[in-house]
């Protein structure tokens, strides 16, 4: 089939989630680290899919829904704990929420 | 008659187990005479009907005596049994013949004169419902017991009435003493218990089955060696639970339990549970001559040794413990040299007897406020006439006083060590005959003559006919019950016709053998005239003895420290093993290991928690590196770089 060869789709994924790492190790605001969760999820959801279509497995297709729907559901979760957050302390700081501290 | 053969055993057998059932869940809500009576019409049901089944199976003949009773039956399509582990099935069997039905008839008649008994006896006692709930356990197990078709059965009743041995000696639980003694019971019996399995498992090894049926069909098919060994290990069990050498220490203790159990349990059924067995088992020792002639060297010597020791005891439960143990060495010597009819006959003629005489000590020891030292009893028979009375009909049965019953089943056992050629034993067993009248006399003599009352409460006479009336029909029997066999009238060797074939029946029995007849009744009217003769009209002379014989005295009177020595050989190197174990193993060892768990898992806490810093960023940076050194490992360890063009 003519089109993107593979290489280019998983290159484009590892960039996804590359940015997605480092905005997750870089930035302080949750809301930010969580978009950047986005990516990495996507990343992986464009890998499923650009090797599902190589190999013509719906396997991975279907992989993509699930994911995209548990990344839904942690994303709801995610931002209620914000929210709670923001609530309790009028300031959403990752690194200043740390009572977990052992 | 097929339905009502195949129903009363079970009726027989569960009524008292239902009793029981019926105490435990409902005593607390009626009156405590509710469960006296619930106790005594369970058994007394279960005799009525022991008696009707027992009066239909003597009348069929001799070859068709034995009811083999099977759950699953036979016409069962989907039978479920017990137990079925290829090739070895057990069912719930049931086997009713002559032998059985003697020992029930005993069981359920003694045992509910017993229980009638304990209605007055026990009415002080705080827990005088689970006593009667207790009995009927009793009651059940023993059937179980005595009517078990199949060895497996039989080791079920045999650890059953060990175990209400064991509650009933310990019934009063305040009591150290009475604590102590059920346990020596327990442990006791349970050596017996493992001897049986082990003759189980040897039963089952040489026939694959445990039914009595099977195994006695096929007992010529296993050698002499294996039927011996099966002998020997049976009578393990049956020297624990009959208290005969060397197993017998836990009898005289087990005395410290109420006088009624006493009477029903270690002195008229349950103690001469061996003797059911080794009769039962007869065709194994008809095949093992060296297993039982050990069986008739124990009995005799327990006979023997258990009347010496009978002479210098002071307690008069005690003397009557031996005398039990004593009475049941004449049984298994008995049956030990194939005497089955009269071992058995004198079974029941013992069981009438002694329980008369421990009833009869009941009722002093009621009326004398719990004393049991004959030192401090005498001339009660003015006192308790009844008591007195009664006492010495028992006395002189178990003496060996024509015409009581302990007359003809003891010259019974006699004549036929004489007939079979044993005469070492007939001579033991004379003597022993000699001793037990003396004992027995002493007994009376201390108790009720030699002068004055001795006892430092005043005796109060309260008279209750539910004790009276069973004590006066063990009085009756105990007068008549050897009336069984007179001469050419052998009623007791044709009623166990059915069971033991030709052995049961045994030519000198109805027979009269002048020469033996005439030495038992002289060893026990010598025994009497000895016995008169030093406490009252010598008193002097037996002072002297008694400072003559003293350490002969001592040896006697604390048991030839059997006792002591079983303390020294077992008890203190066992309590010692455990209480090193308890000061060095268990905290050093075992709590070592664990503390040392412990001490690992704070130390790793410690070690990890300086990682748990809070900060979410960390930890995603944690994941980051964890993940490049997974894939690192995968890209250049398990595939060597090829992906990375480093192949």
């Amino acid at each position: 089939m003519p089109g993107v060869p593979l290489a280019d789709y998983l290159a484009v994924a590892s960039a996804l989630f590359a940015v997605g790492v480092i905005g997750f190790l870089l930035r302080r605001n949750p809301i930010t680290m969580l978009m950047a969760i986005e990516l990495m999820w996507n990343a992986g959801n464009l890998a499923f899919a650009a090797f599902a279509r190589t190999f013509v497995d719906f396997s991975g297709q279907i992989f993509v829904f699930i994911v995209v729907t548990v990344a839904a559901a942690e994303a709801a979760i995610a931002l209620a704990i914000v929210v709670m957050v923001f609530r309790r302390r009028r300031d959403v700081d990752v690194d200043e929420i740390s009572e977990l501290r052992g | 008659m097929e339905g009502f053969v195949a129903t009363v055993p079970f009726t027989i057998l569960f009524l008292p187990f239902f009793g029981m059932v019926l105490i435990a869940l409902a005593g607390p809500y009626v009156p405590r005479l509710g469960a006296a009576i619930v106790g005594n019409l369970s058994v007394l049901g279960s005799f009525v009907l022991t008696a009707v089944l027992a009066s239909y199976v003597w009348s069929l003949p001799p070859d068709q005596q034995v009811l083999t009773l099977k759950y699953p039956p036979a016409w069962a399509t989907h039978p479920a049994y017990w137990a079925h582990i290829p090739p070895l099935t057990i069912s719930f069997e049931l086997r009713i013949d002559p032998l059985a039905l003697m020992w029930m008839l005993i069981i359920t008649g003694v045992g509910f004169l017993i229980h009638l008994y304990s209605i007055g006896y026990m009415q002080e006692s705080k827990w005088y419902r689970t006593f009667f709930a207790y009995m009927n356990l009793f009651v059940f197990a023993m059937l179980m017991l005595v009517m078990a078709g199949n060895f497996l059965w039989l080791l079920v009743g045999w650890a059953g009435v060990g175990l209400a041995s064991y509650l009933l000696i310990g019934f009063d639980a305040d009591r150290m003493a009475a604590v102590l003694a059920a346990r020596k019971a327990l442990i006791m019996n349970v050596i017996g218990d493992v001897g049986i399995m082990v003759a189980i498992f040897l039963m089952y090894a040489h026939f694959g089955s445990l039914s009595y049926k099977v195994v006695f069909a096929n007992v010529t098919s296993a050698g002499t060696s294996a039927l011996d060994w099966i002998g020997i290990w049976l009578l393990v069990g049956a020297v624990a639970k009959s208290a005969q050498l060397p197993l017998h220490t836990w009898l005289p203790d087990a005395m410290e339990g109420p006088t009624p159990v006493s009477a029903l349990i270690h002195a008229a059924t349950m103690v001469t549970a061996g003797v059911y067995l080794i009769a039962r088992a007869h065709p194994i020792y008809d095949h093992a001559p060296a297993a039982a002639m050990t069986v008739a060297v124990i009995g005799c010597a327990s006979a023997f040794v258990a009347a010496t020791i009978g002479m210098a005891q002071y307690d008069i439960k005690r003397v009557l413990a031996y005398s039990t143990m004593s009475q049941i060495g004449y049984m298994i010597l008995a049956v030990g040299v194939g005497a089955y009819a009269a071992g058995t006959f004198h079974f029941v003629t013992h069981a009438f007897f002694k329980a008369l005489l421990f009833m009869a000590a009941g009722i002093i020891i009621h009326n004398l406020g719990g004393e049991q030292d004959i030192r401090k009893m005498g001339g009660l028979a003015k006192r308790m006439p009844f008591a007195f009375l009664t006492f010495l009909i028992g006395t002189l049965a178990i003496s060996g006083f024509f015409p009581f019953a302990g007359f003809f089943s003891k010259d019974a056992i006699l004549d036929e060590l004489q007939l079979l050629g044993h005469p070492w034993l007939w001579a033991f067993g004379s003597i022993t005959a000699l001793l037990t009248a003396y004992y027995m006399f002493r007994l009376v003599f201390m108790t009720f003559f030699t002068g004055a009352y001795r006892g430092d409460h005043e005796p109060h006479a309260d008279r209750s006919p539910t004790m009276e009336v069973p004590v006066a029909i063990l009085a009756v029997l105990a007068t008549i019950g050897g009336w069984l066999v007179l001469p050419g009238h052998d009623e007791m060797s044709r009623l166990l016709q059915g069971a033991f074939g030709d052995r049961g029946i045994l030519p000198t029995m109805g027979e009269i053998n002048w020469f033996v007849t005439g030495v038992t009744t002289f060893s026990a009217a010598a025994g009497l005239v000895i016995a008169w003769w030093l406490y009252e009209r010598a008193p002097q002379l037996r002072r002297r003895l008694a400072t003559m014989f003293a350490p002969v005295q001592r040896v006697l009177a604390n048991a030839y420290y059997i006792d002591t020595i079983y303390h020294w050989l077992f008890e203190v190197p066992t309590l010692t093993a455990a209480s090193d174990i308890a000061k060095y193993v268990d905290p050093e060892g075992v709590g070592g290991v664990i503390a040392g768990v412990a001490r690992t898992t704070t130390g790793l806490g410690d070690a990890m928690r300086g990682w748990e810093t809070g900060y979410l960023r960390r930890y995603g940076l944690g994941m980051v590196v964890g993940m490049v050194l997974v894939l690192a490992y995968y890209i250049f360890v398990v595939h060597g770089g090829a992906a990375v063009g480093m192949r």
